[in-house]
């Protein structure tokens, strides 16, 4: 029963969600629907969680063929990359269900929709499968920002569409081109995810592929430059759905790179890096330096979570251990710390009707715990030792550091830039003295405060007691950094300079 | 080497627990009825006196063992592990950091104890404990950490409760404010140390990142980046301690409760850079140029804080002044590579600042949150344990022999001229001029001479026992501390420096008995004339001066802050701003309007042809089809 749970935890939120497009059903019914299958497959993954062996493969491995004369098969399977990305997926997704006010149907069953999506993009070990859910799931995005999303959804719903489509027919282009390839160089169809690694790419067809794949992640990351859809399309859609998009969506995209970027295209991915690494560290200052000018604290938390995205993003390129384990680390640590805010976010722009920062005031006074809650997520976002942000964002820096002096430098001013936007919205928000708005702010209830608090409460334990956490990633993160077999077998000793040449002329 | 001692953990556990505990009581509690301040109280001062009792264990556990052989440790997890990198959360008790222990959880116990008096009545009470047990907590992280990382997590933590205490009455937005500059500019240090933590990491950390592994590896380390790793983490230090060019935080940061200036801004935390140059002797005593430019930012420190502790009339910003000065000295000390010099100075001057804060406090709340000393006077009648407990605390920060501060400032004086740093020298002396002079100024305006408002001096009185007696305690350290390390000259044998041996890497300079008494002369001359210009010119009553020329430019802090908001945060706005109302929509959207509008362009093109008669489709139709077939013939042939 067990070896088929990742196909559930895909499947169930999906075909429910389906159901409830297709139902009747009132919206009460729906938002229950939605907790009650959020909530089964949080047990599951929990499951999934205690049974998982960090041996660093891929495990819980499902495997069905699926268009023989392609080699596309239906294959499913997690590690110590993907299984935390899922994880924070199912463990905050249940949130959205217990606060705000019920909306309609639709909302709750497209919610249901991106959750299995999602979760299939992450499991997916075959490229065909992974671009298929990863088509999947920004449709119900689309709908959620265009149906109920802020009054200026419609601009911002055009230029995410835009951004996405260009995105995946690149990706499309390029999975293709990996095909093809595989099949070119090895005389047999596939479309396996670790197969690919084998693959020997060189040449300006590879860099162009290369770059098709980057780009497509890049949009979702947000990467700079292609990060201009975010402010608009998190401003304006639905608490939930910004949520979901900066939880756990953006992190597939950085995802997609470990995944996808980095084995298959060792070599440009080692020419390039520095590159990418300059864009991740210039988008994390430009978005957080954008951030402290803005007035509505949702845009300002957008342009937050951008820069934070930029710093993830930078641990991937840096090429070592460190800090590629520190970015997965803080993909969760950024999940709980940001995703949440942005919850906080929501629930403060329905009981204020505002997302004005200077139209509130003297939060805290009024709701001691939602103060309380709202400081421990801004602390982790800012990095502050003792909460889940600081353990990846130290790894990061300490590796950029080994990768480039000037990146690990420039990456160490996160520490600052973080501090400032956030310190002076929370002031003008939660200290001060309380404004008409703000004077009959209702604390959280009982029911609310119960349900942040185990993931407040992961937000500490995380940064206390990392180690059992790490430990089921690093396996993973060691294997990347692991030179494949056959590479070294083919390798002339100690001329790793030539790298490239030697397989060239093979 | 070292003895494992599980205790060890426990020490900054109770007071964290306690934070945690209080913490929760106040949250559940306030909104409802508010729970009778005794209870609060007597929670708040568990955590910190079973904190004090376990260093006392810490210290005779230590006494009992050779003096080489002075180690304790306890790691209580493993903290992360990936690759190379691997830290534990570990503890080390050592000579060094069972000292610092020993006077942070004293003094700290001592406040907790006088804060029930002080902030009786306040509608905050618990959350005020809440916040000062999570600091003592930090602070205990920040001086039994094993390494850096450990350091960190507590220097971090102190940082926190720094900003949340100074914001404490966060209903004045300039609170709020000075809460915002100190968690900032504190960011900006942290960065440095960050930073020099990971080139020290990728030197030799490797082989175990604990002080007790750096040191036996230190000598792998290349000279230049032993040289990056100074410099960077002192950034670090310079931000904590409050330091040119970071100490603008510190004056800012008397907007929080009296008791929170003297525990955090006075006592503990901003001596916690001293303390980590200390902690990593061995490393600065193999970079003599890091040692000199920490020497050199110290001194001048202490210089430019003593101008401005001359001019200030809230008698708060005095005493931040003061320990900006009297922290640029410690800097001195370690810089010259006299590291137990500089410790024993954060040793005594914990004991003196924190009396002078909490007797500061005293007279505040018995004029009713008067801070202007030019609205005082004439106290001494009225309020006489205070009086006495602030002339020992004075006199002791003044350098008065022998008085606690008169050995401890010495011995740092006296280093600097051993070594050769004859500058730094007679800077430090004629700061020590100047300490006298803006100290006694203080206590003649305040105690001294006719009172100056009438009203507010009818109704003061010395404060509640559970307020003097905490001064009493701290008046008798202020006086005695200095004999625990008095020199040979005095028939002493440096007890302190001996104790301190195992944990810091140090040579004592020897420069003669000759330079010795130069030394104290020299001090000791600086504080009469100090003391004596101070009473002549205030010592029977003034009236409040009308500064010009240099003094009024001393009195603005030579318009720092307003340097640093034209210079650093406006320009940081100002290009937040530009990125997101100029370079957003003009430069990186830009492209993604113009696909959309490119595909409006090639719509309203099309739509030319799309006229809707089918004659005109026919036509299409004719015009394809022909075209088609002279193409199709064309290629037949």
């Amino acid at each position: 029963m067990f070896e088929h749970v990742l196909s559930v935890i895909i499947f169930l939120p999906i075909l429910a969600g389906l159901i409830l497009l297709a139902s009747p059903a009132s919206r009460t019914i729906a938002r229950f629907t939605g907790l009650v299958i959020s909530l089964a497959t949080l047990v599951l993954s929990l499951e999934l969680y205690l049974r998982f062996e960090a041996t660093g493969h891929l495990e819980f491995v499902e495997h069905i063929s699926w268009i023989k004369s392609l080699g596309v098969s239906y294959s499913l399977g997690v590690d110590g990359i993907s299984l935390f990305i899922l994880m924070a997926g199912s463990v905050l997704l249940p949130l959205v269900y217990f606060v705000f006010g019920t909306k309609e149907k639709g909302y709750y069953a497209n919610l249901l929709i991106v959750q299995g999506a999602m979760a299939g993009a992450i499991c997916a070990a075959d490229m065909i499968l992974f671009y298929i859910f990863w088509e999947v799931m920004l449709l119900p995005v689309f709908f959620m920002l265009g149906l109920y999303g802020g009054p200026r959804r419609l601009p911002a719903t055009l230029k995410i569409t835009l951004y996405t489509i260009a995105g995946s027919l690149l990706m499309l282009a390029a999975i293709v081109y990996l095909g093809v390839s595989y099949h070119a160089q090895f005389n047999e169809w596939s479309f396996a995810m670790e197969k690919m690694a084998h693959l020997n790419l060189t040449g300006r067809v590879a860099a162009v592929a290369f770059f098709a794949f980057m780009i497509a992640f890049a949009v979702k990351i947000p990467l700079f430059p292609f990060h201009t859809w975010l402010p608009d399309a998190y401003t304006e859609a639905p608490a939930a759905t910004t949520f979901v998009l900066s939880a756990v969506m953006a992190k597939i995209g950085v995802y997609g790179v470990i995944r996808f970027v980095v084995p298959v295209f060792d070599l440009e991915f080692a020419r390039f890096a520095i590159l990418l690494a300059y864009l991740g560290v210039i988008g994390m200052m430009y978005c957080g330096l954008a951030a402290i000018t803005q007035k509505d604290f949702k845009r300002m938390l957008a342009f937050s979570s951008a820069s934070h995205m930029g710093v993830i993003a930078l641990g991937v390129f840096c090429m070592n251990i460190q800090a590629l384990t520190g970015s997965i680390y803080q993909i969760v640590a950024h999940a709980t710390s940001t995703g949440v805010l942005f919850l906080f976010a929501g629930i403060l722009e329905e009981r204020t009707n505002t997302r004005t920062i200077d139209d509130l005031g003297g939060i805290a006074a009024k709701a001691p715990v939602f103060a309380l809650y709202f400081a421990i997520a801004m602390l982790a976002s800012v990095g502050l030792p003792g909460t889940s942000g600081f353990i990846g964002e130290f790894m990061i820096v300490l590796g950029a550091i080994k990768f480039n002096t000037a990146i690990g430098v420039l990456a160490g001013t996160t520490l600052i830039i973080g501090v400032c936007y956030m310190l002076w919205m929370f002031q003008r928000v939660f200290f001060e003295k309380t404004s008409s708005r703000s004077e009959h702010f209702k604390e959280l209830s009982f029911t609310e405060g119960l349900v942040f608090l185990p993931v407040i409460l992961l937000i500490i334990v995380m940064g206390i007691y990392p180690h059992p956490f790490l430990s089921k990633i690093t396996p993973s993160t060691a294997l990347q950094f692991a030179p494949p077999a056959s590479v070294v077998a083919q390798m002339p000793a100690a001329n790793a300079q030539n790298y490239g040449l030697t397989i060239e002329q093979k | 080497m070292e003895q494992c001692a599980n205790y060890l953990g426990l020490i900054p556990l109770f007071p964290l627990l306690g934070a945690v505990f209080i913490g929760l009581l106040h949250v559940f509690t306030c909104k409802r009825t508010a729970l009778p301040e005794k209870v609060y109280g007597i929670l708040a001062c568990v955590g910190p006196v079973l904190a004090f009792v376990l260093a006392l264990k810490v210290f005779v556990a230590l006494k009992g063992l050779a003096p080489e052989a002075r180690f304790l440790s306890y790691k209580a997890f493993t903290w992360f592990s990936v690759g190379e990198l691997h830290i534990d959360m570990g503890f080390l008790a050592d000579p060094l950091s069972c000292l610092m222990l020993l006077f942070v959880t004293f003094i700290g116990s001592l406040i907790h104890i006088y804060s029930i008096g002080y902030m009786g009545g306040d509608k905050n009470y618990g959350k005020f404990f809440a916040y000062m047990n999570l600091f003592l907590g930090s602070m205990l992280v920040l001086v039994l950490g094993n390494g850096p990382v450990v350091m960190f997590v507590g220097w971090e933590g102190v940082g926190l409760c720094s900003y949340l205490l100074i914001s404490f009455y966060s209903e004045d937005r300039s609170n709020v404010l000075a809460g915002n500059k100190a968690f900032i500019v504190n960011r900006v240090g942290d960065l440095g140390f960050v930073l020099g933590m990971s080139f020290l990491f990728w030197g030799i950390g490797a082989h175990g990142f604990d002080y007790l592994s750096l040191k036996a590896n230190v000598h792998h380390l290349e000279p230049a980046v032993a040289l990056t790793v100074c410099l960077l983490l002192f950034v670090g230090a310079t931000g904590k301690s409050a330091q040119i060019p970071l100490y603008v935080w510190l004056p800012d940061a008397m907007a929080g409760p009296t008791p929170v200036s003297a525990l955090i801004h006075a006592a503990t935390m901003v001596t916690a850079g001293v303390y980590m140059v200390a902690r990593f002797s061995f490393l600065y005593a193999g970079v003599e140029l890091a040692g000199n430019i920490v020497a050199w930012i110290g001194i001048l420190t202490a210089l430019l804080a003593a101008i401005f502790g001359m001019f200030q009339e809230d008698i708060k910003k005095v005493l931040a002044y003061s320990t900006v000065s009297q922290l640029g000295y410690m800097f001195a000390g370690v810089g010259v590579a006299a590291y137990s010099a500089g410790i024993f100075h954060v040793f005594t001057h914990a004991f003196f600042k924190a009396l002078l804060f909490l007797g500061a406090g005293s007279v505040i709340y018995a004029l009713h949150h008067e801070q202007n000393i030019w609205k005082m006077g004439g106290l001494k009648k009225k309020m006489p344990k205070t009086y006495i407990t602030m002339v020992i605390g004075a006199l002791a920060l003044a350098g008065c022999p022998p008085f606690s501060g008169f050995f401890s400032k010495d011995e740092i004086l006296y280093s600097a001229l051993a070594t050769g740093h004859f500058g730094i020298w007679a800077i430090g002396v004629l700061v020590a001029g100047m300490t006298a002079y803006y100290t006694f100024r203080m206590i003649f305006v305040v105690f001294h001479g006719e009172p100056r408002d009438h009203h507010a001096y009818e109704h003061a009185t010395d404060a509640p026992s559970v307020m003097t007696v905490p001064l009493i305690i701290l008046a008798i350290g202020a006086l005695c501390a200095g004999l625990l390390n008095l020199p040979g000259i005095f028939g002493g044998d440096q007890v302190v420096s001996h104790w301190l041996a195992p944990s810091l890497t140090e040579h004592h300079p020897h420069g003669g008995v000759f330079l010795e008494i130069l030394a104290i002369a020299a001090s000791v001359v600086a504080f009469v004339i100090g003391i004596k210009i101070a009473y002549t010119k205030f010592g029977h009553g003034a009236q409040e001066p009308f500064f010009s020329g240099f003094a009024d430019f001393a009195y603005h802090k030579f318009y720092v802050d307003e340097l640093y908001d034209r210079i650093i945060v406006q320009p940081y706005k100002a290009i937040g701003s530009s990125i997101w109302k100029v370079i957003e929509p003009n430069v990186t959207d830009a492209p993604v309007k113009g696909v959309s509008r490119l595909y409006m362009v090639l719509g309203t093109a099309f739509k030319v042809f799309q006229v809707g008669y089918v004659r005109v489709y026919a036509l299409y139709m004719v015009l394809g089809l022909g075209i088609m077939s002279l193409l199709l013939s064309q290629s037949l042939n």
